[in-house]
């Protein structure tokens, strides 16, 4: 997936530990007492698309299909480990062939239990190029994906012959190639399981949904909110406790800011920028900062003369070395980034603090390799960025580290906007640097890792090709277990530290925060609150 | 904005000038008389032309004293900004001066103003921000007054078709928004400049002078004159140069001062945007745009340099007043 091509602000990670046991700070009367049956609300907007799981990859709808939906496995809030939901195990001996059992006892909403064959028609109708759905691409890693979903015509057939079932309790996967961690994608919302009545009438479904999730549909208001209830008969290890969510549309983050001190919002999504100087004195205990499974960093233009030389990764690092990240992140970027230490975004399974070594301040030693590398070329260096992001202050401070430390002159190269910016990159029109990043689609290294850095990968795009990093990368996928597979996109890192394709600067933080009405409110890696664990006092 | 001085739109006709007759009344007008019949003679040999009697008129103008003052004063800050600071306005301290106040007692001295989001000086972006704007807003002016000028002279001068192609083309012109065809010829360059935003402005602005020239030539042609001149064997060129433009010139001059705290105005607005000029210039419309986040802790990064835009606006556009009272014969 091009995470970084898509404007998805909504997802990981998850060491909110701390602030779980914050809500109770304030009040000696409601903190332990709680009400199941009460809801609470969050701050959404109108879904662009229907709300069917293969069509939402922008937040308002995905974060409702997430609530609506459980598929086969998801990823544990505290540590973004994978979790088995509706699958009792997933077996491979070759990291190819997936055997899932699922548990008994799942129902849908309207009461049909859970079979394998609603997990492989949903899948097989998620993938098929005449549904056109938005994530079809995530089956593209399952045999006869091509059949189902040719670059152009129509499709030979309906169904992915990867897919088998087996019985009511097991299918197969067949992968067209190895992929040590394809339990880790198996996560995300496309591949959730249908009811039988979804396929009578999609585009009725879509304003109706029917899941399997710990919360049932109850009403789409269109443009002003979603209600959900908790669903009595879910079967899945995180059970509501609460009454349900209802999902209120702001067009502004700053009246959902207004609503939230005024205990007309219980939960938040983003506060505003104009806020977050001063969110954690409004809020007090109630303010939530906890890291996103997202990094952002500046990619070169490898493939341009001027950056392929074979000492420019020294003048690489040594740009790397004289950017204070402590400081900017503290100033400029108010404390909503963490200076980055690594490759891969902190939270994340794999994530490694230290991989990259040349991610420290240090002038001294950025002086000695810049004259080592030979200096930058022409002395001067362009950041593209997008202007309508919120990009300009940062990037003028980067170019101010690097011209006052180094000499180089460094100039922001503003595009419009993030479309401009992105058909820059992606046509190869930029000259020497740019701003890029990527959040997670799934919280696994490999994720940050083989989709930016391998040679020709989607979203590869600086160019960079390295048959180390390939090999080491190839390895990695065809690892034994999940674990092994992390280990070795670890040592796949260490490449990058040498190469430097990309300066990584900072992961990204969601600063939220929460009304008095709720309590026990933690952020995911995704950025989303753990839904099913708020507790509504009273 | 209407043309003061086309003679096609009607909304500038005057009373008669009653300030002027109290005037006389109040000193009596027996003393006027006596200086006149005094000094008549002295007078004739002088000939003083429009030019003397405007400038006569502006040194007793306390308004225009001001303007000139302050302009004056924007053109030496926009030329050696040096002279009136030692910081460097790109030197960035994060560590120690992010949004750091103003300390009211360093006169002229690099916190004076405070620091930005950036950590860089305000008072001497404030001073290094003058020459961007003031180079715009002269450049984009003299341009818009050759160009249009030229264009306004030959299209009153010749008339027929010449006349109607021109301002044809004037009408075309006329009807695309400054900024907004501003924004549009800006973002086809890659790299902006303080050339690419005069630019921008001079390509759209010389409509308005183009008018105005026409509107003048074409009542100067009439006057008996140029008919003389005509009769004696002048040529075109020496008939358009030396009798017309001389005496067509006045409501360009006036027009074209006016305008040129608009252009300033326009390359702050450009520049807020993000489509005007670009790091490494510095702007106050750049400085302003950076300052509007920080607005709520840090009010004085945003108050400064919009105070020198608005002050440097206020004095082209006072001059412009000051130069159109004089000039103006209605006014008389």
């Amino acid at each position: 997936m091009p995470g970084a091509t898509r404007v998805r602000w909504v997802l990981v990670s998850a060491t909110a530990v701390a602030l779980v046991a914050s809500g109770c700070s304030s009040s000696s009367s409601g903190s332990s007492s709680s009400n199941a049956n009460a809801t609470f609300t969050y701050q959404s907007g109108e879904p662009q698309n229907p709300l069917q799981p293969a069509n939402a990859n922008e937040v308002n709808g995905g974060r409702v299909i997430q609530n609506l939906f459980r598929g086969l496995v998801d990823y544990d809030p505290s540590n973004s480990q994978i979790r088995m939901q509706v699958a009792e195990k997933i077996d491979t001996s070759d990291s190819q062939t997936f055997t899932v059992t699922l548990k008994s006892g799942w129902t849908f909403h309207d009461g049909t239990p859970v079979k394998a064959k609603n997990f492989v028609d949903a899948w097989n109708w998620g993938a098929n190029v005449k549904n056109n759905q938005i994530n079809s691409d995530w089956f593209s890693d399952i045999q006869g994906y091509a059949d189902v979903h040719p670059k152009s015509g129509n499709p030979a057939t309906g169904q992915m012959s990867g897919l088998t079932v087996q019985d009511d309790t097991h299918f197969t996967i067949k992968l067209a190639n190895k992929v040590s961690y394809f339990e880790y994608k198996l996560g995300y919302p496309a591949f959730s399981p249908l009811p039988d009545g979804f396929f009578n009438d999609p585009a009725g479904y879509g304003q109706k949904p029917i899941g399997n999730g710990p919360y049932q549909f109850v009403s789409w208001d269109h443009n002003s909110q979603i209600v959900t209830k908790a669903y009595p008969n879910y079967q899945g290890v995180d059970k509501p406790k609460n009454g349900g969510v209802v999902f209120k549309a702001y067009t502004t983050s700053e009246a959902a800011y207004a609503d939230l001190q005024s205990n007309n919002l219980d939960v938040m999504d983003q506060v505003p920028p104009s806020a977050l100087a001063s969110y954690k004195t409004d809020l007090g205990s109630r303010a939530i900062d906890s890291p996103q499974g997202a990094i952002q960093s500046i990619g070169f233009t490898l493939y341009q003369p001027d950056w392929s030389g074979a000492n420019l990764n020294k003048v690489r690092q040594a740009l790397s070395m004289a950017i204070d990240r402590d400081t900017i992140t503290k100033t400029v970027l108010q404390g909503s980034r963490k200076s980055a230490t690594a490759f891969v975004a902190e939270g994340v399974a794999g994530y490694k603090s230290g991989t990259c070594t040349a991610c420290k301040l240090d002038v001294a030693q950025a002086k000695t390799l810049l004259q080592e590398g030979g200096g930058v070329p022409g002395n001067s260096l362009k950041i593209t960025y997008n202007a309508d992001g919120g990009h300009k202050e940062w990037v003028d401070a980067v170019c101010n580290n690097i011209r006052q430390n180094l000499g180089v002159n460094c100039v922001g190269d503003p595009k419009p906007d993030f479309k401009t910016a992105r058909a820059a990159i992606t046509g190869h029109q930029i000259d020497g640097a740019f701003r890029t990043g990527w959040v997670q689609d799934y919280p696994l290294n490999a994720n940050f890792l083989a989709q930016v850095y391998r040679t020709g990968a989607s979203s590869n795009d600086t160019g960079y090709s390295s048959p180390q990093f390939d090999q080491l990368a190839k390895q990695a996928d065809e690892a034994a277990t999940v674990q092994d597979s992390e280990t070795g996109y670890q040592q796949a890192e260490g490449v990058l530290a040498q190469d430097m394709p990309q300066i990584p600067l900072w992961y990204y933080r969601t600063n939220s925060g929460f009304s008095t009405k709720v309590q026990n409110v933690s952020f995911d890696s995704f950025g989303n609150p753990v839904w099913t664990a708020v507790q509504v006092k009273g | 904005m209407p043309d003061p001085f086309d003679p096609e739109n009607p909304t500038h006709t005057r009373l008669p000038d009653t300030h002027a007759l109290d005037y006389a009344g109040n000193q009596g007008m027996a003393v006027e008389q006596d200086q006149l019949l005094e000094t008549r003679p002295e007078k004739r040999e002088e000939a003083r032309s429009l030019w003397q009697d405007a400038w006569r008129d502006l040194r007793r103008r306390p308004i225009f004293l001001v303007s000139a003052v302050l302009i004056v004063l924007l053109v030496i800050i926009a030329i050696f900004p040096g002279l009136f600071t030692d910081a460097d306005p790109r030197h960035a301290d994060l560590v120690n001066n992010y949004l750091k106040k103003p300390n009211w007692t360093d006169f002229f001295g690099a916190g004076w103003f405070g620091y930005d989001g950036q950590g860089r000086s305000i008072y001497a972006r404030v001073l290094y921000g003058a020459r961007a704007s003031i180079t715009v807003g002269i450049c984009v002016t003299l341009a818009v007054a050759i160009t249009g000028g030229l264009a306004g002279m030959v299209a009153g001068y010749f008339g027929g078709w010449v006349d109607a192609l021109i301002s044809r083309l004037v009408d075309i012109f006329f009807g695309i928004p400054l900024l907004l065809g501003a924004l549009v010829i800006l973002n086809a360059f890659t790299h902006r400049t303080v050339w690419s935003v005069v630019f921008a402005l001079a390509f759209l602005g010389w409509t308005q002078i183009a008018r105005v020239m026409r509107g003048a030539v074409l009542t100067v042609k009439q006057a008996d004159y140029v008919t003389a001149a005509r009769a004696l064997g002048a040529g075109t060129r020496r008939i358009m140069f030396r009798h017309i433009l001389p005496n067509a010139v006045a409501p360009v001059i006036v027009v074209a001062t006016i305008a040129l705290g608009g252009y300033i105005a326009a390359e702050a607005t450009l520049s807020y945007l993000g489509i005007g000029l670009q790091d490494p210039t510095i702007s106050w419309g750049i400085d302003i745009s950076s300052a509007q986040n920080v607005i709520r802790t840090a009010p004085y990064a945003l108050f400064f340099p919009a105070a020198a835009l608005s002050i440097t606006v206020l004095a082209f556009i006072m001059l412009g007043d000051a130069v159109r009272d004089a000039l103006d014969p209605k006014l008389r």
